[in-house]
């Protein structure tokens, strides 16, 4: 047993982040863990884990699963879920295109980074869920840095940012309307920093994807994506190996990765300190369509 | 053992123009809490609505509505690292009509930045957010009078305004100033003294963040209960209490009181988040153990035995009022307070604060962006104490059932005893 003498950053992070998620297991009827495999998403599986133990999660985890994958990522899901014991659904785009929900996008270009919002909102009415936990952190974006830790969304899926709820103190307003639900952030005031510098406090594992190795790549303005069956390339798009590591996970076909050789969690962690360029700015195509982009998209229902 | 806090929530305040989002953006600048990517894109904004150089207000100005009117509507948290410790800042809009963001923003704020124009002064908007501030227990002010290059970096001109800031504090009893003169366009004195304002020896903004003195758990213990573990341990039915311990150290072996109910019990455990320890202290969030099976449910607070909340159902409060719709007495609805959620009866509103004149007037309604001085009755008791004495058991939101918005926030100025 030990005494604390000192109390760290992480220390109260992670004790904001179990209060959260502990308030919306004992508020809302059903909430639902959104779990990619990313990086975000698995120190937040972590965590309700730790604010529930030693019993289990009071709710289950859903990955919204693009069909476009890196398979390293999906494979880290599967395990990590059977680490933790828990229950995972899996939404599929693939099935919302078989059943006409959505159109796939064709070309060079297409992307089913947009299509995972209708997925998103139909299993949530599906399942009813009225609480969907996310990792997404304020510094990201700044569409973000404005979001509510329960941020309303009405029965379309749709945010409002022109009308949040006033969120003073750590009270939360956890009263809904039917078909409506919260998005919820625990890791709202969370660094990109923090994340790994916890993720080395607690000696997480990773998918192997977010340390340096060895990928057949393209470059797309300006940026290195992977070489996937299921990427159409233009006709300049020269496929070469390279040394990367990828910064954030999420769809395929609109995430790069960077040339690196951090191997571990201590090397990520200098590259990211003495990064110049932000997470999303060096990882997302999906954000730079326009000045808004997020906004836009959340707007919508998006994550 | 309190322990210095390893992380501030900040707030900054102050009118329309007088330069909140640029300081914030020389701040994150100059901390190297700015990518290049984001300046890129600060410059490709700039550029697309005709500014002269880096707008870098357009940098957490970050909604479409935002940008277009050239306004803050709601507030951005940034974080950044002042030599060390962790500043969580919220951007609040200077706009009146959004006074209900700037409260949401400098609730829980341990320091509030405000800004005041070298050239034009204290404004309304200055006097009134300073109240706010004062309030809703924002103990301490950088007050930075912004702009002084355009007033020749003139200390007379600094000393008139440092004295009109501490002086209008003192008149509402309000929170401790230190001024500093201040270009957040040109970088003086935010993260480094200037030979421009040789004449100041004072702090820069980043050492008063850094420097600020603020303890965790000094007051006395407090946890709400938000929710019971329950595991086979043994084959016994192990009951654990997790929640957050928003003031204060328990250790093992206290006596402590559930309330409302008043049982008793010893602690016998406490959990860290799978660590267990002799003791825990605040901002922690914790799973407690105790020697006797007592009933207790998420809601109830676990305190010392001698040292607890009152338990009352009515109190007189400060209510800001953040909704649309007017508040006029009597009026029926829910409080959050802790983990509960009750239903309430505003009895009778007594005073409204008159933020033109700084005077408390009689009043009979409270419209958006009011504060005022209500007596608040609750279906059932709660355990609470002066939001003066402890912010967490003395604050509470406002929903209204009907619509489910929330309409207030109350800060308790007195537990009146049943």
């Amino acid at each position: 047993m030990s005494t604390i003498t000192e109390l760290s950053t992480l220390d109260v992070l992670e004790a904001e982040a179990v209060h959260i998620i502990r308030e919306c297991a004992a508020e809302c009827e059903r909430p639902v863990l959104l779990f990619s495999g990313g990086k975000d998403s698995i120190v937040l599986a972590h965590l309700a884990t730790k604010a529930f133990a030693p019993a289990g999660l009071p709710f289950p985890l859903m990955h919204v699963d693009t069909g476009h994958n890196f398979p390293e990522v999906i494979e880290y899901r599967d395990w990590f879920v059977g680490e933790i014991d828990e229950r995972l659904i899996v939404a599929s785009v693939e099935e919302s295109i078989a059943q006409g929900r959505v159109q796939d996008e064709t070309g060079p270009r297409a992307s089913r980074n947009r299509l995972q919002t209708t997925t998103l909102l139909d299993a949530i009415a599906e399942h009813q869920f009225d609480a969907c936990f996310g990792g997404a952190r304020r510094d990201e974006e700044r569409a973000r840095a404005k979001e509510r830790v329960f941020s309303h969304r009405d029965m379309f899926g749709q945010w409002d940012p022109r009308n949040q709820r006033p969120e003073p103190w750590s009270i939360y307003n956890t009263k809904l309307r039917k078909g409506e639900h919260f998005r919820v952030f625990p890791l709202s005031n969370w660094t990109e920093v923090d994340v790994w510098l916890y993720i080395q406090r607690e000696g997480l594992s990773l998918p192997s994807i977010y340390f340096a190795h060895e990928r057949e790549v393209f470059m797309r303005d300006g940026m290195l994506m992977a070489a996937a069956d299921f990427v159409e390339r233009l006709p300049n798009e020269e496929v070469f190996t390279e040394t990367v590591r990828f910064r954030t996970v999420g769809d395929a076909t609109c995430t790069a990765g960077m040339k690196s050789t951090a191997a571990t969690v201590e090397e990520v962690l200098v590259e990211t300190r003495a990064s110049d360029i932000s997470e999303r700015g060096a990882s997302r195509a999906d954000d730079k369509t326009s000045e808004a982009a997020m906004e836009d998209r959340k707007r919508g229902g998006y994550f | 053992m309190p322990v210095e806090s390893p992380m501030l929530h900040a707030v900054a305040v102050g009118s329309v123009d007088d330069g909140k989002s640029t300081l914030i953006g020389r701040l994150l600048y100059e901390t190297g809490h700015l990518n290049a990517d984001e300046i890129a894109h600060v410059e490709e904004a700039s550029r697309k609505r005709g500014r002269k150089g880096l707008d870098l207000a357009l940098l957490t100005d970050g909604l479409r509505a935002e940008r277009e009117q050239g306004i803050t509507i709601d507030v951005a948290y940034r974080s950044f690292d002042a030599q060390g410790r962790r500043i969580l800042l919220g951007d609040a809009p200077g706009h009146e009509q959004y006074t209900r963001n700037m409260v949401t923003a400098a609730a829980g704020a341990d320091v509030a930045i405000l800004l005041v124009d070298a050239k034009n002064g204290l404004t309304d908007q200055t006097r009134r957010h300073l109240a706010i501030c004062g309030m809703l227990g924002v103990s301490d002010v950088v007050a930075c009078v912004n702009k002084i290059d355009l007033v020749e970096y003139d200390q007379a001109r600094f000393a008139e305004l440092a004295d009109e800031l501490v002086a209008a504090s003192m008149a509402i009893d309000g929170p401790r100033i230190t001024p500093i003169p201040l270009s957040a366009l040109e970088g003086v004195n935010i993260t480094e003294r200037s030979e421009a304002t040789a004449w100041y020896d004072g702090p820069t903004v980043l050492d008063v963040l850094h420097d600020l003195d603020r303890k965790v758990a000094e007051e006395e213990f407090r946890m709400p209960v938000q929710w019971v573990i329950r595991h086979d341990e043994g084959g016994a039915d192990v009951r654990g209490l997790a929640g957050r311990i928003t003031s204060g150290t328990v250790e093992v072996g206290d006596e402590v009181v559930a309330l409302p109910s008043g049982r008793t019990s010893r602690i016998s455990r406490i959990d860290v988040l799978g660590d267990e320890r002799p003791s825990a202290s605040a901002p922690l969030s914790v799973t407690l153990h105790l020697e006797d099976d007592v009933d207790v449910s998420r809601g109830d607070v676990i305190a010392p035995v001698g040292n607890a909340p009152a338990v009352a159902s009515r109190i007189t409060a400060t209510i800001a009022w953040l909704d649309e719709a007017p508040l006029t007495a009597p009026a029926r609805l829910e409080a959050r307070q802790g983990n509960r959620l009750v239903p309430v009866i505003i009895e009778e509103l007594h005073e409204r604060l008159d933020l033109a004149a700084m005077e408390q007037v009689p009043t009979d309604a409270l419209e958006v962006n009011d504060l005022g001085i209500a007596t608040m009755l609750s279906a059932q008791p709660l355990a609470v104490e002066v939001y003066g004495d402890n912010r967490e058991m003395g604050s509470m939101v406002l929903v209204d059932p009907g619509s489910n918005r929330t309409v207030g926030a109350v800060m308790v100025r007195e537990v009146i005893r049943d």
